[in-house]
C-alpha cells in the first residue's frame, strides 16, 4: 500500500518541478550474483544490476547525482528470496524513504519500490539494502552515492576548492563462509514479529577495495595517477565491518576536508586517516614533487585492533603530465657539477626570452629554495643554485614559466 | 597598572558572589556489587556494577552533575575481594579492601562526560561491567539529554573471568551488545537511551564506551553535531552521521531534529547488530521526533 503512494507524488511532482533537474534510476536487487575473487574461487553474492541482462556487481553501480536534484530510484525486486529496501545512507531522508523495513517499506519478489529524495550537501553517501543487513551487506548490496556541487564542477561544494581528478575508495570485506546458500537464503517474517536471523562468526578472507582485492585490484589498474601541482581528490568510504587505516603518501600532502556529506570547519593535514564502517571522508591531495609510491590500507579487526589485511593502490605523480604543451627544443637545461658540493650551477639556453622562476624540493616535497622570478633574455644563462641545501640527498629542481613546471631536474647534494 | 587592579577586585567579588550559587558539593554513595546481567535471550552471565544501593543492578549508577560542581564519593566495595575506583582523565586510581569503602572526590571543571570504573586486576572487572558515567552539563542551556553506556561481551570470557581464568585479549570475539545492559528492541523501552524529542528541540546524547570494541554508530534521519570527544578533542564541531567511538572513550553529540519520524541507529559495525548471533538483537535502538 505505502509503495504506491510516493508513486503518485512522483506523478504529481513532474508536473509542478519541470524546471528542478530531475534524476532517475532503475536498480534491480538480485540475490543470485556471482563473483570471482581474486583466488579465481566463486561465491555467490546479492546485489544491485541496471538491468536485468547485467550481473549484480559489488559494489554496486555509483548513482551520481548534483546538489539540488531530485533524485527517483526505482527498485525492482528480482530475487526469490526475501524482500529487497535501498536505505540513503547519510543522506537524512524522511522515514517513508529511508528503506528499514519495519519502519519504512519493504518490496518483495516481483515488485517495484520508489524512493525520493532531494540531493543534499555535495559529498560522498551510501545506498545499501536494510533487510536483514548483516547479510544482505555483506552479500554485496551496496553502491556509492556521490553528491557533485550544483554546477556539477571539479568542486569540493559550492565555493570550495577545485581539483582535477576524483578518485572513490570504496571498503568491504568477504567472508566466504556467509555466501553459502545455507547463510545467504536466511528465513525472513515479513510481519516483523520474529525477525530472528542467525549470523555465521565473521572472520573475512578477502578485503577489498571498489569489490577487488590483492592482484585482481592491481590488475584493474586503479594507479593513482597524478601530475607534480595536481590537486585531486579521494572518497573514502567503508561499508564493511572492519577499521581501515589509509595512509597516504606524505609527498601527497592529504588535507582531510569532509566527511559524512560536510565539510569540516577546521580541516586536518594528516596522512593517516581512519574509516570506521560507515563513515565517509574527503581528502584533497597535491604533490610538489615527481614520486611514485602507493596509499596503504590496513584493515583492523574491530573487537581486537589487530592488523588483519594490508591492500594498495599504486601512487605515480609525474612531472610532465597534463602540462601545457611546451617545447622543449626551446630551453635546454643543465646542472653543472651534479653531484655537487655547497651550491651548482644551472646552465640555461634559451631560443626566446621569457620570465623563469626556480624552484627547489626535498624528497619530502618540502620547499628549501626558491628564486624570484626574473627575466631571461635569448641565449645562455649561468645561475647559482643549491645555497639553501644544508643537507646532503636528492632534491628536485622545478623550472615555472608562466606558472607551469616547464622542466624538472634531479639534483644530487654531497656532504 | 592601578586600572587593573580595580578590575582584579571586581572580578574577586563577582567570583565571590557566584561560586557559592553555581558550584556545588555533591555527596553520592556507589556500591560496587557482584550479580549477573541477562541478556534478551535469556542468557546470562556474571558481572559487576556501581549502583546506588547495595542491591545489584545490571546498570551503573549515572551520576549527573554541573559544571564547576565537585563530586565527594563513597565507594563501597560489597566483594570478597579486593577492587579499586577511578574516574578516567579526572582521578588515580583507589584500592578498596574486601568489604571496605573509601572516599573520592572529583572536582567537574569541563562539561562532557567521564567514565568512572574497576581498574583493578588488569581491568577485567570494568570489562565485566563495572563502569558507569559522571555526565558534566551546563545548567544554562535548555536540552534533553541521553545517556548510552555502550558496551560489547562475550559470555564464555564473563565465565572464565569470574571463574579465576585467564582469556586472551587477542582472540576477543563478543556476541552481546548492550546499551545501559540492554539490546534491540528492549533499548527502546529506556527513556534514558531513547531519544525522544520535537523538531528544533536540542538533544544531547552522551555516548561512553565501556567495552573493549570500537563501534561505529550510524544515525538514519540526521546529521549531529560533536560536542565533546575525549580521544579526538579537534573533532568537536563536526557535523556527521556516523560516530566512531573508542573502547573507554566518550563522545558527546548534540543533535538539532529537522524534520518529524522514527528512525534507527545503530552500530554499522553490523555484526554488533545481534545477540547470541541473532539478528537484529543487538546495538540498535530508534529515535522518536514529533
Ligand atoms: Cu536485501
Ligand atoms: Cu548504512
Amino acid at each position: 500500500m505505502k509503495k504506491y503512494f510516493p508513486f503518485i507524488f512522483t506523478l504529481i511532482s513532474c508536473f509542478t518541478t519541470i524546471l528542478a533537474q530531475e534524476e532517475n534510476f532503475f536498480l534491480i536487487a538480485r540475490n543470485k550474483g556471482e563473483k570471482i575473487l581474486t583466488t579465481g574461487d566463486t561465491i555467490r553474492t546479492f546485489g544491485f544490476a541496471r538491468k536485468l541482462s547485467e550481473q549484480p556487481g559489488v559494489p554496486g553501480p555509483t548513482l551520481v547525482v548534483k546538489e539540488g536534484d531530485s533524485v527517483h530510484i526505482d527498485l525492482l525486486n528480482m530475487s526469490q528470496g526475501a524482500p529487497h529496501t535501498i536505505h540513503l545512507h547519510g543522506l537524512d531522508v524522511d522515514q517513508q524513504n529511508d528503506g528499514v523495513p519495519h519502519l519504512s517499506f519493504e518490496i518483495p519478489h516481483m515488485e517495484h519500490g520508489f524512493y525520493h529524495f532531494k540531493a543534499p550537501h555535495p559529498g560522498t553517501y551510501l545506498y545499501h539494502c536494510h533487510v536483514a543487513s548483516t547479510i544482505h551487506v555483506q552479500a554485496g548490496m551496496y553502491g556509492l552515492i556521490i553528491v557533485k556541487p550544483s554546477d556539477g564542477s571539479n568542486k569540493t561544494w559550492d565555493g570550495g576548492e577545485s581539483f582535477v581528478n576524483e578518485h572513490s575508495y570504496f571498503l568491504s570485506e568477504i567472508d566466504t563462509v556467509w555466501h553459502r546458500d545455507s547463510v545467504l537464503l536466511h528465513p525472513y517474517d515479513t510481519s516483523h514479529v520474529m525477525n530472528h536471523i542467525q549470523i555465521p562468526h565473521f572472520d573475512p578472507q578477502f578485503f577489498l577495495i571498489n569489490g577487488l582485492s590483492d592482484q585482481q585490484l592491481l590488475d584493474s589498474n586503479v594507479v593513482f595517477e597524478s601530475s607534480m601541482g595536481q590537486q585531486d581528490f579521494v572518497r573514502l568510504a567503508n561499508i564493511g565491518f572492519c577499521g581501515v587505516r589509509v595512509i597516504f603518501p606524505q609527498q601527497l600532502k592529504a588535507r582531510i576536508v569532509s566527511s559524512d556529506g560536510r565539510p569540516f570547519e577546521t580541516e586536518e593535514s594528516s596522512d593517516t586517516i581512519y574509516v570506521y564502517p560507515g563513515e565517509r571522508y574527503g581528502v584533497l591531495t597535491k604533490s610538489s614533487v615527481e614520486f611514485s609510491d602507493q596509499i596503504r590500507f590496513e584493515y583492523l579487526d574491530l573487537n581486537t585492533n589487530q592488523l588483519k589485511n594490508t591492500q594498495v593502490i599504486p601512487v605515480s605523480v609525474q612531472g610532465q603530465l597534463g602540462l601545457p604543451n611546451f617545447d622543449q627544443e626551446e630551453i635546454t637545461a643543465q646542472l653543472v657539477p651534479n653531484p655537487f658540493y655547497g651550491n651548482t650551477d644551472l646552465h640555461l639556453s634559451l631560443r626566446e626570452g621569457r620570465e623563469l622562476t626556480f624552484k627547489i624540493y626535498d624528497l619530502q616535497g618540502r620547499l628549501v629554495e626558491e628564486h624570484e622570478e626574473r627575466f631571461f633574455t635569448v641565449g645562455q644563462h649561468e645561475v647559482a643554485l643549491g645555497k639553501s641545501l644544508r643537507e646532503s640527498g636528492i632534491y628536485t629542481l622545478q623550472i615555472i614559466s608562466a606558472g607551469n613546471v616547464i622542466q624538472l631536474e634531479k639534483l644530487l647534494r654531497l656532504e | 597598572m592601578p586600572g587593573w587592579g580595580k578590575k582584579l577586585v571586581a572580578l574577586g567579588l563577582f567570583f565571590a558572589l557566584c561560586t557559592p550559587l553555581f558550584a556545588e558539593k555533591l555527596i553520592d554513595t556507589l556500591f560496587l556489587n557482584q550479580g549477573k546481567i541477562e541478556m534478551v535471550d535469556g542468557v546470562q552471565m556474571p558481572y559487576f556494577s556501581f549502583n546506588s544501593t547495595s542491591v545489584f543492578s545490571k546498570e551503573n549508577t549515572r551520576l549527573l552533575v554541573d559544571v564547576g560542581d565537585s563530586l565527594e564519593l563513597l565507594i563501597v566495595n560489597t566483594d570478597s575481594v579486593d577492587h579499586a575506583f577511578q574516574v578516567k582523565g579526572l582521578t588515580a586510581s583507589t584500592s578498596i579492601s574486601a568489604n571496605d569503602s573509601v572516599w573520592v572526590n572529583v572536582e567537574l571543571t569541563e562539561t562532557g562526560a567521564f567514565i568512572y570504573y574497576d581498574p583493578s586486576a588488569g581491568e577485567k572487572y570494568r570489562y565485566m561491567g563495572a563502569a558507569g558515567m559522571i555526565v558534566v552539563r551546563n545548567p544554562n542551556q535548555q536540552t534533553s539529554d541521553f545517556y548510552w553506556n555502550m558496551k560489547d561481551h562475550q559470555s564464555v570470557y564473563n565465565v572464565s573471568l569470574s571463574e579465576g581464568q585467564n582469556v586472551d585479549w587477542s582472540q576477543y570475539y563478543p556476541d552481546y551488545f548492550t546499551i545501559n545492559g540492554r539490546s534491540n528492541p528492549d533499548i527502546n523501552a529506556d527513556p534514558a537511551a531513547r531519544v525522544a524529542g520535537k523538531v528544533g528541540d536540542t538533544l544531547h546524547i552522551y555516548m561512553v564506551n565501556t567495552g573493549q570494541s570500537i563501534h561505529s554508530i550510524h544515525f538514519h534521519g540526521y546529521h549531529a553535531k560533536i560536542m565533546y570527544s575525549s580521544k579526538f578533542p579537534d573533532h568537536v564541531g563536526r557535523n556527521k552521521d556516523t560516530f566512531p567511538i573508542y573502547g573507554m572513550e566518550v563522545v558527546a553529540l548534540e543533535l538539532v531534529p529537522h524534520q518529524p519520524g522514527e528512525y534507527p541507529v545503530h552500530d554499522h559495525n553490523l555484526v554488533a547488530v545481534s545477540a547470541g548471533n541473532i539478528y537484529p538483537n543487538g546495538m540498535f535502538l530508534t529515535l522518536l521526533i514529533e
